[in-house]
């Protein structure tokens, strides 16, 4: 009778989840000792090809499980049950200065797994390939309604969890890039909040009018979500990261309209002239930017445009006034804005005042700027595209180490997501 | 169709509509979203009311447009969760403890949805307050895997291909008299890894001849097995075959050729021998009408086929030479069949390899209170089904109580996927 050959099974658990569920790696039928190379391959929405891989070696009983065994090298080592999506990189060739970010929630994003006999570094196309499985990660769970938002003239994305609800609901803002970026809000709603992604720098009626909107657009966007029939009115949040956080902490402190029941700011700064509209806000930034500065590699570090911390009053937000509960979340290693520093006095302005039990801070050391959902690839760097008049590229460095600022991106979510729930969905504590 | 919808609701007692309360709706949460069918989830509900009753549902929308529904009734424990893997079902559709009651519980709904219920209230009573819903998918087909019609050689089937270069390791899936073409048990396989075939022979409009006769012989599932062993991405000498119902007879038949030598045969509540009397030495059958004086009825003129498979009553040229038999078989008995006589063909089957030295290639999984119907689990399943419309309306009777046609289900499927793993991979 002949050997047969080796019947290789590749097998990943879940195939189809959502982008922040972890998923299990198996390899087995292999012969013990046997060296082989896991990778993964993704094409994003604008073409580029985005791969990742890991060196194993398989145990005496012929199985490699990631989540378990170390890799011994590759674009992670050690052992990281989630380090083939969150190491995934721009393949050799590929432009300088990319970000991953899927514009269109409504499809999955579509990973390739493969298994490379031997240990292999480069030329994957070319190497005998085992066996490949297709992974699906979406950011909208099944049941996820869509909804476009034009009332009051806003430039919004609405995503309602399945059910009837009333559902709480969720104000979800990024920073600078602007434009309508639905991803955090459409995987928030998987998780039953139901979460309004606001386009805030470039909405459609600063595109027909040359003005930056101002607070009164926030509070209709709050209002929206108000008055919406599935959602609570009572039980609405506000996320932001970067410039956002500006804009949320405006709101959660001075507005009279917008009343939270919590709020999230990632990597973000109290430092504002309160009192001025959003557009004053983005001047204010401007002014200081001769404190910009590069690094050898002709990155853009922009931290020092808001230090120090002002003394003045009139420049940062009145923290000791905030009324509900905060979480603030902070890379330390982060060269965009001096989150960490802010965070500090924003910490000792709610001491003095007496009210710093409504605060949390996460901080992590060597994260970045752009603390996002898990397991998605990490950009040190990338280019930007500013939102003046007219629009420059500069390649903006975000700071922050692979390996810590994805595990920081890990925790920082499932605590954000312990942290809206608690306050979203359990019993009434504060404010609102 | 890829996937089914499936909505689990949590209802609860009350006349309180919850919009005017100050507490959102509670949460229900599945794990995983979506799903391949024999995938097990975990169904919770959190923030509900402490030591509660509530009613948990399923609803599913079937490709003909059928709503199918199961509740459970249970009580909320001290901190206001329900959580399906942990906490028994009171009442309902199924009772205790069962994390899939709801997938393999689903019963056709009695007409249009009845909407919400209240407390610990069956879906036909009157109308409640519906609080939380959940979406779940379930896929047939895992990411990646191929669907290929073949209409080759004069074969008609359906191929699932896994995703990747290959080769695979394959089955060839034959079903029941029902005929047509069953794909979703072979989409299943290739999910799991290996390229499955599903064979139509019976009941097809691409087969020659009436629909209502099979119009093919040995030469035809001959070929269908040649086609897999020839296919670049299959391994010529990893082949199982599964049948179940006639599809027993058919993988029994086949594989006791001489050319034919399949890795291991799964055999489902099926022949080892036909009642159609044979007409030539290709296997072309005759008219099926001879079955008929076997047929029995219970007092709601139901039809039951079992005597017809009866090893008495089979013809003693069809009886399959299982002592030609060289690889493994497994046979799988639902002990309340009362589509077949599996209990006794099984034997047969068991008796005549002892008798050629060969028990060791035998193994039998038996399930008292399983149907005819030992399908991939968490799918609904019924004891009786309309079978014919034409000459007059027929039912017929495939045996089997809910619950323990689940668990063979659940566990038969297991124990199929393990030994093509042993067979086929090793």
């Amino acid at each position: 009778m002949s050997m047969k050959p080796l019947c290789v099974k590749l097998s990943v658990q879940p195939s189809r989840g959502l982008v922040d569920e972890k998923f299990t790696v198996l390899v087995q039928n292999l012969l013990p000792g046997f060296q082989l190379t896991v990778h993964a391959l993704h094409q994003c929405e604008d073409g580029h090809s985005w791969e990742a891989f890991a060196h194993y070696t398989a145990d005496a009983t012929g199985t490699v499980n990631v989540s378990q065994d170390p890799s011994l090298d590759g674009t992670y080592s050690g052992v990281e049950p989630m380090g083939l999506l969150w190491s995934l990189r721009p393949v050799p060739g590929s432009k300088s200065g990319l970000r991953m970010r899927k514009k269109n929630v409504q499809t999955p994003m579509v990973v390739t797994i493969s298994v490379y006999q031997g240990h292999q570094m480069e030329g994957f196309l070319d190497r005998v390939l085992l066996a490949s499985v297709v992974v699906e990660r979406w950011y909208m769970a099944p049941g996820v309604r869509r909804v476009p938002i034009t009332d009051g003239k806003l430039t919004a994305t609405l995503f309602l969890p399945s059910g009837p609800g009333p559902f709480p609901g969720l104000l979800d803002l990024w920073g600078n890039g602007g434009k309508l970026v639905e991803y955090r809000a459409a995987l928030l709603a998987s998780h039953g909040i139901a979460s309004m992604a606001l386009d805030y720098l470039t909405p459609q009626i600063t595109k027909e009018t040359g003005k930056i909107v101002d607070n009164d657009y926030f509070e209709t966007a709050y209002r929206v979500l108000e008055q919406h029939p599935q959602i609570l009115g009572s039980r609405i949040a506000m996320l932001g990261l970067s410039f956002g956080t500006s804009v949320t902490l405006r709101m959660a402190v001075y507005s009279q309209v917008v009343k939270l029941s919590c709020a999230v700011c990632i990597s973000g700064s109290h430092v504002q002239p309160i009192g001025g509209s959003v557009e004053e806000i983005l001047s204010y930034f401007k002014k200081n930017a001769d404190k910009t500065r590069f690094d050898e590699n002709k990155q853009v570090i922009c931290r020092d445009l808001l230090l120090p911390i002002p003394t003045d009053p009139s420049l940062k937000v009145d923290m000791g006034r905030l009324q509900c509960p905060l979480m603030l979340v902070v890379g330390e290693d982060d060269q965009n804005w001096p989150t960490y520093e802010c965070a500090m006095d924003m910490k000792e302005m709610m001491e003095r005042a007496g009210n710093s039990h409504l605060l949390t801070v996460l901080s992590y050391k060597n994260a970045g700027h752009l603390i996002e959902p898990p397991f998605m690839p990490f950009a040190r760097a990338s280019t930007f595209k500013t939102v003046t008049n007219p629009p420059t590229k500069v390649m903006v460095l975000w700071g922050g180490e692979l390996v810590a600022h994805s595990r920081a991106q890990e925790e920082a979510w499932r605590k954000t997501l312990v942290f809206l729930r608690e306050n979203l969905y359990g019993s009434m504590k504060h404010g609102a | 169709m890829n996937f089914c919808h499936l909505q689990h609701k949590a209802q609860v007692p009350g006349g309180v509509r919850w919009t005017s309360s100050c507490r959102p709706a509670p949460l229900l949460t599945a794990s995983p979203v979506r799903a391949l069918i024999d995938d097990k989830i975990s169904i919770r509900g959190h923030f509900l009311p402490p030591r509660c009753p509530v009613t948990v549902c399923a609803q599913m929308q079937s490709d003909d447009g059928d709503l199918w529904e199961a509740f459970a009734h249970f009580n909320t424990n001290s901190d206001g969760t329900v959580n399906l893997t942990r906490d028994p079902s009171v009442g309902g559709s199924y009772l205790g403890c069962e994390p899939m009651g709801l997938l393999w519980g689903l019963q056709p709904a009695p007409g249009a949805r009845e909407g919400l219920r209240q407390g610990h209230v069956s879906p036909s009573e009157r109308p409640s307050t519906e609080l939380a819903a959940v979406t779940a998918e379930r896929w047939y087909m895992a990411p990646g895997v191929r669907r290929i019609e073949i209409r080759q050689n004069g074969v008609v089937g359906t191929l699932f291909l896994p995703p990747g270069p290959g080769p695979f390791p394959a089955m060839l899936d034959m079903w029941g008299m029902g005929g047509g073409l069953v794909e979703y048990r072979s989409a299943l396989f290739a999910s799991r890894g290996y390229a499955s075939f599903s064979l139509a022979y019976i009941g097809h409009k691409d087969l020659p001849g009436p629909q209502n006769r099979i119009n093919v012989g040995d030469p035809y599932f001959n070929s269908a097995f040649q086609l897999l062993q020839d296919h670049p991405q299959v391994y010529p000498d990893r082949i199982g075959i599964i049948g179940l119902s006639f599809g027993v007879y058919l993988t029994l038949r086949l594989a006791s050729h001489s050319g034919i030598k399949p890795s291991c045969l799964i055999c489902i509540n099926g022949p080892a021998g036909s009642t159609i009397k044979l007409t030539d030495a290709d296997g072309k059958t005759e008219q099926m009408e001879n079955d008929q004086k076997y047929w029995t009825y219970d007092d709601q003129g139901n039809v039951s086929f079992r005597a017809v498979s009866l090893p008495a009553n089979l013809s003693p040229e069809s009886k399959v030479k299982l002592e030609h038999l060289t690889c493994p078989l497994m046979y799988i008995v639902g002990e309340d069949d009362l589509s077949a006589s599996s209990i006794e063909n099984a034997n047969l089957i068991e008796e005549t390899l002892s008798a050629a030295g060969k028990s060791q290639l035998f193994t039998r999984l038996s399930y008292p209170g399983a149907g005819h119907l030992i399908e991939p689990p968490y799918t609904p399943n019924s004891r009786a089904s309309l079978w014919s419309v034409k000459p007059q309306k027929l039912v017929t009777l495939w045996g089997g109580h809910l619950a323990p046609h689940a668990a063979a289900q659940e566990d038969s499927w297991k124990k199929i996927l393990e030994y093509m793993e042993t067979n086929l991979r090793h």
